[in-house]
């Protein structure tokens, strides 16, 4: 807690907007964060670290697990290091580190450093300003999709990592690779949570 | 499991040879094998064979590196099946390799190909309904195009002879727009479905919503199993319950053993024979070695799908036939069509809460056309008609990127069913244009050396007032209907997104006027019959592929009937 707030003193002494990311990785390297667990192909550690914050935050461990316990970060690097053309790469980049300056900017700790309650309004404040995505017909959007932003864009990725993991696909939700038969309106007590597949 | 014989080296001449081994060219090779003829299919591509070459057909999402999405490599090998929208990691094997099959759009136009054996019959719809007199009419009708040299009693006995083969669910209606087909049982509705359709039918008297009409079977047949509802058809179905070349047709034809089928085998022309007035053969690229080879055969089957049949006819010049073979009426290329596509309406149906479905249905619903079907209906706005395919269900996780929520709540209500939706999306009839057409780009061969194809076709104001109509009619049926939050759409979609590309060959009564005669032989070459989607002389509003498969066993039996005859 004092630390954060040491740093938070800094931050604002040393005024925000004059902040350069370069001066950022040197105060960052005084924190001392717990090591990342898990080794990105694509993303620094800074990168790596605001994407396991970002997908713990959306989906966090509740009763059922969390993104973080079925690996949704490092599916997510691999996507960004395999799927990603350069530009969508650079994109990525200057987005989380416009984020982090953003978070920098109003709470003085990089999206990973701030606890729960200012993530959380970080976040409302981009679903507030993010466009939402058309309704789809097998798989396409209908009518001209409007960019929607990185914050719902990494979201919507954060979702389907999460949802198309085998536990989660497995053992959470329905799973009923063969059905046989089309029943097409049964009680949903039968059934309870969704079909995964 | 049938091996198929794939040995062509040892002999170059054959009762018959079928150019492609897609839904038409299958069914042609299961014809003429069954009535004694030994038949070479010319495949472009490579062998796949029932099951044993589906490798995605039983992977969960998480089985597959990327889960299913496509790689950048993929993508940019996959151009054309990338705007299409159905090419995933799942898939992408059947579906051509773009950059080494380039064409010239001289106006937007989306030209999905299948290079393999079964061709796209392992990635189509499935959706199967006959045309009525209400099609084979309409040219003569209006006045656009040429009329059709048949009627429905010609091929309605052939509509019923394809489908006992191939399996058709779907349930009768007895609507005259729309004749009813020789059904398996039909799939169900679901709840909302139901809802939906009896609203519908309530406030619009003389509109109908059914299930779909589909090539899956609802029960065995001819050793194949039932649908499982598993919706992973085109990656090709375990239980051979879709109807595919692959599952049907050529393991039909094989079991006579006079079929010869041979991959990597590029048509590059067909030969024609001044003295004899008819064609002798086949000239074809092996993709593999490059070389040269001409197979001969009594008569020609052209079921290289649409664009790629008239290309290869086009293509077949000499000195009876300069400007390609059969084109004595300059309509070769000519009057392309094709479907206007994702233009409709969806919204949010309340209530239901406590209600579900099981299975995953390969199916949705169909709405019909129900315009300019009789003086009553008659609109001023447009000629011709249209019909909506659709359906609903309710939403699930993919829903939750849009609400304004994350965290543990969010999360766990993403675990159940989200509100149901619904939506309706239309099909119009496309009207034959002679200028919008294709014709061979000399300039820009392909990898082989073969002149490409450049393609020239728009839609025009006929279709853009259909799909005007089809936004307008699918809001205010969805309204009506009780939905909430409707939104209509028009993609203005360019041709070709529909994949029902028809035309290009017309058959006709009147050789001046159209390449092919009433059994699809083309007029002046009586031996080459051309059955896939070139044939078509209008486009209907509804799927085209069962009126293939039911053109091509007629005019198939036709063929061997002339050949006993001695009159090929």
């Amino acid at each position: 807690m004092e630390r954060r707030d040491a740093l938070r003193k800094t931050a604002m002494v040393a005024g925000s907007a004059a902040l350069t990311p370069t001066l950022w990785s040197l105060l960052q390297s005084c924190k001392q964060q717990p090591r990342l667990e898990w080794g990105p192909v694509f993303l620094n550690e800074v990168q790596a670290r605001f994407i396991s914050t970002f997908v713990d935050t959306i989906l966090p461990k509740t009763e059922t697990p969390g993104a973080l316990e079925v690996k949704v970060d490092i599916f997510m690097d691999k996507v960004f290091a395999n799927l990603y053309d350069e530009s969508a790469k650079a994109n990525l980049v200057s987005e989380i580190e416009k984020f982090n300056a953003a978070c920098i900017d109003r709470f003085g700790d990089d999206f990973a450093g701030l606890n729960d309650q200012d993530r959380a309004e970080m976040l409302n404040q981009e679903e507030k300003k993010s466009g939402k995505f058309n309704g789809q017909v097998w798989g396409t959007a209908v009518g001209r999709q409007e960019p929607v932003g990185f914050y719902r864009s990494l979201k919507s990725l954060t979702l389907w990592a999460y949802f198309s993991s085998e536990v989660i696909g497995k053992n959470i939700l329905n799973y009923d690779p063969v059905p046989g038969d089309y029943l097409g309106c049964i009680p949903l007590s039968d059934v309870g949570n969704t079909w995964s597949l | 499991m049938p091996n198929f014989n794939i040995d062509a080296d040892q002999q170059l001449t054959y009762d018959a040879i079928v150019i492609g081994s897609g839904i038409s060219g299958g069914w042609a090779a299961k014809e003429l094998c069954e009535n004694g003829l030994k038949t070479l299919v010319l495949e472009r591509g490579r062998i796949v064979e029932h099951v044993k070459d589906y490798p995605t057909m039983n992977l969960d999402p998480w089985d597959m590196e990327f889960r299913g999405a496509l790689t950048p490599e993929d993508q940019l090998k996959h151009p054309v099946g990338t705007r299409a929208g159905f090419v995933g990691e799942t898939n992408v094997h059947f579906y051509a390799n773009d950059l080494e099959n380039p064409y010239t759009e001289v106006k937007p136009f989306l030209w999905v190909r299948g290079h393999q054996m079964g061709g796209r019959s392992l990635l189509w719809g499935k959706q199967c309904y006959r045309w009525s007199d209400l099609d084979f009419e309409a040219n003569l009708v209006d006045g656009h195009g040429v009329d059709w040299p048949i009627r429905y009693q010609d091929i309605e006995p052939w509509y019923e002879y394809v489908e006992k083969f191939a399996g058709i669910s779907g349930e009768p209606l007895g609507l005259p727009q729309l004749p009813d087909s020789y059904f398996l049982p039909p799939m169900e509705l679901n709840c909302v479905e139901k809802h939906v359709k009896q609203s519908i039918e309530k406030e619009f008297p003389g509109r109908n919503l059914i299930i779909g009409r589909v090539a899956h079977l609802t029960e065995p047949l001819n050793g194949r199993g039932k649908c499982q509802f598993r919706n992973r058809c085109d990656r090709g179905c375990p239980y051979g319950a879709y109807f595919s070349s692959n599952a049907v047709t050529l393991p039909a034809a094989n079991a006579t053993g006079n079929l010869t089928i041979r991959p990597y085998s590029i048509v590059q022309s067909m030969v024609y024979d001044h003295t004899k007035g008819k064609a002798t053969g086949v000239r074809i690229i092996d993709a593999e070695t490059n070389d040269d080879i001409v197979y001969s055969s009594r008569i020609i089957f052209c079921n290289a799908s649409t664009l790629s049949t008239t290309q290869i006819l086009l293509n077949s010049t000499s000195s009876r036939f300069e400007n390609g073979l059969g084109n004595d009426s300059g309509e070769l290329g000519h009057n392309l069509m094709d479907h206007t596509y994702r233009v409709g309406a969806m919204g949010k149906v309340e209530g239901f809460e406590d209600r579900y479905y099981q299975g995953r249905r390969p199916n949705g619903i169909y709405i019909p056309r129900y315009v300019n079907i009789s003086p009553q209906t008659r609109s001023d706005k447009f000629l011709r008609g249209f019909g909506y395919q659709g359906g609903g269900g309710r939403t699930a996780w993919n829903d939750g990127a849009n609400q304004e929520a994350f965290g543990a709540g969010f999360k766990d209500s993403l675990m159940k069913p989200g509100p149901w939706e619904f939506f309706i999306t239309g099909f119009a009839e496309c009207l034959p244009y002679h200028e919008n057409q294709v014709s061979l780009d000399k300039d820009n061969p392909d990898k082989w050396g073969q002149p490409t194809l450049a393609i020239d076709c728009e839609f025009k104001e006929n279709e853009k007032a259909l799909n005007k109509q089809i936004r307008e009619d699918a809001v205010e049926m969805l309204e009506k209907a009780g939905l909430k939050d409707v939104v209509g759409f028009d993609n203005e979609h360019e041709p070709g997104y529909g994949i029902h590309e028809m035309g290009t060959a017309r058959m006709g009564r009147d050789p001046k006027t159209s390449v092919l005669n009433g059994t699809n032989q083309v007029h002046a070459c009586k031996n080459v019959f051309v059955t896939d989607g070139a044939c078509m002389t209008s486009s209907s509003c509804v799927n085209p592929s069962l009126t293939y498969m039911a053109l091509t066993a007629r005019a198939a039996n036709h063929a061997v009937a002339e050949l006993k005859r001695k009159n090929l």
